[in-house]
C-alpha cells in the first residue's frame, strides 16, 4: 500500500471506516482490505496504548464485536484466562522491537467463546523510516489446532500403550527367564546327582569289568553334563560352541586317565552348532576320544605307552568336520563293531546325517566325521 | 608331597555332599565339616579350621551361599570356592571367593580342581592348568593367572 500519499494516515484510515468518508473511498487497496474475508486491523503505535484505528468486517465477524466497541482500544481485549502468556509476551516483544511476528494464540470472542488465532503482525513505516502503524491479520485456525491437539493426545495415548505393553512383555520375559534358570538349575543338579550315584555305587564294586562299565557310563553322563554346563554358560542357549566343549572334554579325559605320557593336539576352529545337535555331537566325540584312550595306547614293542591324541574341527562350506586321531596301535586292534560304543557312534552319526569313516593313519587311526551344518557361524560365546 | 587340605563342605544336597566328601578323601585331603545352611555354616566356620570351603549358593535356608562366603571372608580363616549350578547368581566381586566350580562338574574336573587348589593354598600361585569348569574370580585371576595351555 502506498502510505506516502496520505498526509494524515491515522485519520485517513479512520475515515475509511466511515462509509461516508470521502477520503480513501476510491482507493482500491482500501476497498480490498475492507472487503476481504481475512480479518485485519491496524493500530497506531504513536498514540497512547497503541489503539486500533481500523478494523475490517471480517474481524468483526470473527470476534463478534461491533466496530464502535473496539475502535480506539488496545487489542488485548482478545485475551482471556486460557491465553498462553508466552504467546502474549512474544507479541509484546515484537511490537516493542518493531519487528514482525507470527504466533498462534488463543483468543476470546465478545460472547466469551474461544478461537485459535494465527496472528501475524508487521510494522509499517513511512518513507523516512518512522513507524506509523502496525498491521495485523487474524486467521481462525481452531480446526487445525484441534487436530494438532488430537494428534498429540493420540500420540501420548499410543506411547503410553506401547510403554505398558513393553512393561508387560518385559515382565513376561523375566518370568520366563527365571523359569528357565530354575529348570536349568534343576537339570544341572540332577545330572550332578546321577554322576554322584554312579561314582558311589562303583566304589563298592569289586569286579574290574563291571567297574569299567560303570566308569564308561560315568564318562558318557559327564559328557552330557559338560554339554549342559557349556550350553547354559553361554548367552545364547540355542547355540553351542563345540570347540570349547572339545577342549574341556579332552582336558578332562586326559587327566582322568592319569596318563601324562599321552599328549593332545588340538586344532579347533570355533564352530557353533544348534543346541539340539550338541548332545549327539558331544557323545560321539566322547566315544571316539575315550575309545582311543582305552585301546590305542597299548604298550609298544619298546615298552613305552606314550602317544598323542588329536582333535581337529573345521567347517568347510556348509559342513562341519571332526577328526579324532591317535598314533596308537591302529584299527586292527580296535574293538569290534558289535560293541555298544561303536553302535552308539553309528546311531548318533545317522541321527546327525553325518558321514563317518575310520582310516588307517599308520601309525594309529583317524576317524573322520563330516556332517551338514547350518549357515556358517563363527562362535564367540565361550 | 604337598600338605593335604582341610575342607569344609557347605552343600544342602546330602548326596552331593557325600560324594564330594568321598572325592576329597580319595584325593588325600580331609573334610572337617559339612553344613547345609547359613546358620550351620557360621557355627562350623567358628569351630573348625579349614583351608578351603566349598560353598553351594542354594542352601536349606535359601540362596545364602554368598553370605556364607562373606562370613568366611570376615573371619579370614579359609579360602572359598563356590560350587553351584547357577554361577550367574554369584556377585561380580565373588564375595572374596577364589572362583567357582560350575555344576555339573565331572569327577575328574573336581580332582583337578582339588589339585589346583592345593597348589594355590600351599604354594601359590598354582602351576597346574586351570581345570575345565573352574572359573577364577577377577581378583584371583590376576594373582593366580594360570599358565596357558
Amino acid at each position: 500500500m502506498d502510505w506516502k500519499h496520505t498526509r494524515e494516515p491515522a485519520d485517513a484510515w479512520h475515515m475509511t471506516d466511515d462509509l461516508h468518508a470521502e477520503h480513501g473511498k476510491g482507493d482500491p487497496f482500501a476497498a480490498a482490505i475492507r472487503a476481504t474475508r481475512m480479518s485485519m486491523i491496524i493500530t497506531d503505535p504513536r498514540r497512547a496504548d497503541n489503539p486500533i484505528v481500523f478494523v475490517n468486517d471480517a474481524f468483526l465477524r470473527l470476534t463478534g464485536y461491533a466496530r464502535e466497541d473496539i475502535l480506539g482500544k488496545n487489542c488485548r481485549f482478545l485475551q482471556g484466562p486460557q491465553t498462553d502468556k508466552a504467546a502474549i509476551d512474544k507479541v509484546r516483544d515484537a511490537v516493542a522491537a518493531r519487528t514482525d511476528v507470527s504466533v498462534d494464540v488463543l483468543n476470546y470472542r465478545k460472547d466469551g467463546s474461544t478461537f485459535w488465532n494465527a496472528l501475524y503482525i508487521s510494522p509499517v513505516s513511512n518513507g523516512s523510516g518512522e513507524l506509523q502503524f502496525f498491521f495485523a491479520s487474524q486467521l481462525d485456525v481452531t480446526d487445525r489446532k484441534r487436530s494438532e491437539h488430537r494428534i498429540t493426545a493420540d500420540k501420548e495415548r499410543f506411547e503410553k500403550a506401547v510403554k505398558e505393553r513393553t512393561r508387560e512383555l518385559e515382565a513376561a520375559l523375566e518370568a520366563q527367564t527365571t523359569l528357565l534358570h530354575e529348570v536349568d538349575h534343576r537339570v544341572k543338579n540332577n545330572l550332578q546327582m546321577i554322576s554322584s550315584l554312579i561314582v558311589m555305587q562303583s566304589r563298592t564294586i569289586k569286579d574290574e569289568a563291571t567297574k569299567q562299565s560303570m566308569t564308561t557310563m560315568l564318562e558318557r553322563i559327564e559328557a552330557l553334563s559338560t554339554v549342559h554346563r557349556r550350553l547354559y554358560q553361554s548367552k545364547d542357549v540355542s547355540k553351542f560352541d563345540v570347540s570349547d566343549f572339545a577342549r574341556d572334554l579332552i582336558t578332562d579325559l586326559l587327566t582322568a586317565s592319569g596318563r601324562s605320557e599321552i599328549k593332545s593336539t588340538l586344532d579347533l576352529e570355533p564352530i557353533v552348532i544348534s543346541a539340539e545337535k550338541a548332545t549327539p555331537v558331544a557323545l560321539m566325540v566322547n566315544e571316539l576320544v575315550t575309545n582311543a584312550l582305552k585301546h590305542a595306547f597299548k604298550e609298544k614293542p619298546d615298552g613305552t605307552t606314550a602317544g598323542r591324541i588329536g582333535i581337529k574341527m573345521s567347517q568347510p562350506d556348509g559342513h562341519f568336520n571332526i577328526e579324532v586321531s591317535d598314533d596308537g596301535v591302529g584299527m586292527a586292534d580296535a574293538s569290534g563293531d558289535a560293541s555298544f560304543g561303536m553302535r552308539l557312534i553309528k546311531s548318533l552319526a545317522r541321527q546327525l546325517r553325518a558321514h563317518i569313516e575310520w582310516r588307517d593313519a599308520g601309525p594309529g587311526t583317524r576317524v573322520v566325521i563330516s556332517m551338514p551344518n547350518e549357515p556358517r557361524q563363527k562362535g564367540n560365546m565361550s | 608331597m604337598i600338605e593335604p587340605l582341610k575342607v569344609l563342605i557347605v552343600e544342602d544336597e546330602a548326596l552331593l555332599a557325600m560324594e564330594l566328601e568321598s572325592l576329597v578323601e580319595d584325593a588325600g585331603h580331609s573334610v572337617v565339616g559339612w553344613a547345609t545352611s547359613l546358620t550351620e555354616a557360621r557355627s562350623m566356620v567358628d569351630t573348625t579350621d579349614a583351608d578351603i570351603a566349598f560353598v553351594d549358593i542354594h542352601l536349606t535356608d535359601g540362596p545364602t551361599g554368598v553370605e556364607v562366603a562373606e562370613y568366611i571372608g570376615e573371619q579370614k580363616n579359609s579360602m572359598v570356592v563356590f560350587m553351584t549350578a547357577n554361577p550367574k547368581r554369584i556377585p561380580d566381586h565373588f564375595a572374596g571367593a577364589v572362583g567357582v566350580i560350575a555344576k555339573p562338574y565331572t569327577m575328574n574336573g573336581l580332582m583337578s580342581a582339588l589339585r589346583y587348589l592345593q597348589e594355590g593354598v600351599r604354594r601359590p600361585p598354582p602351576v597346574s592348568v586351570l581345570p575345565a569348569g573352574f572359573t577364577l574370580s577377577p581378583a584371583f585371576e590376576t594373582v593366580w593367572a594360570a599358565p596357558s595351555n
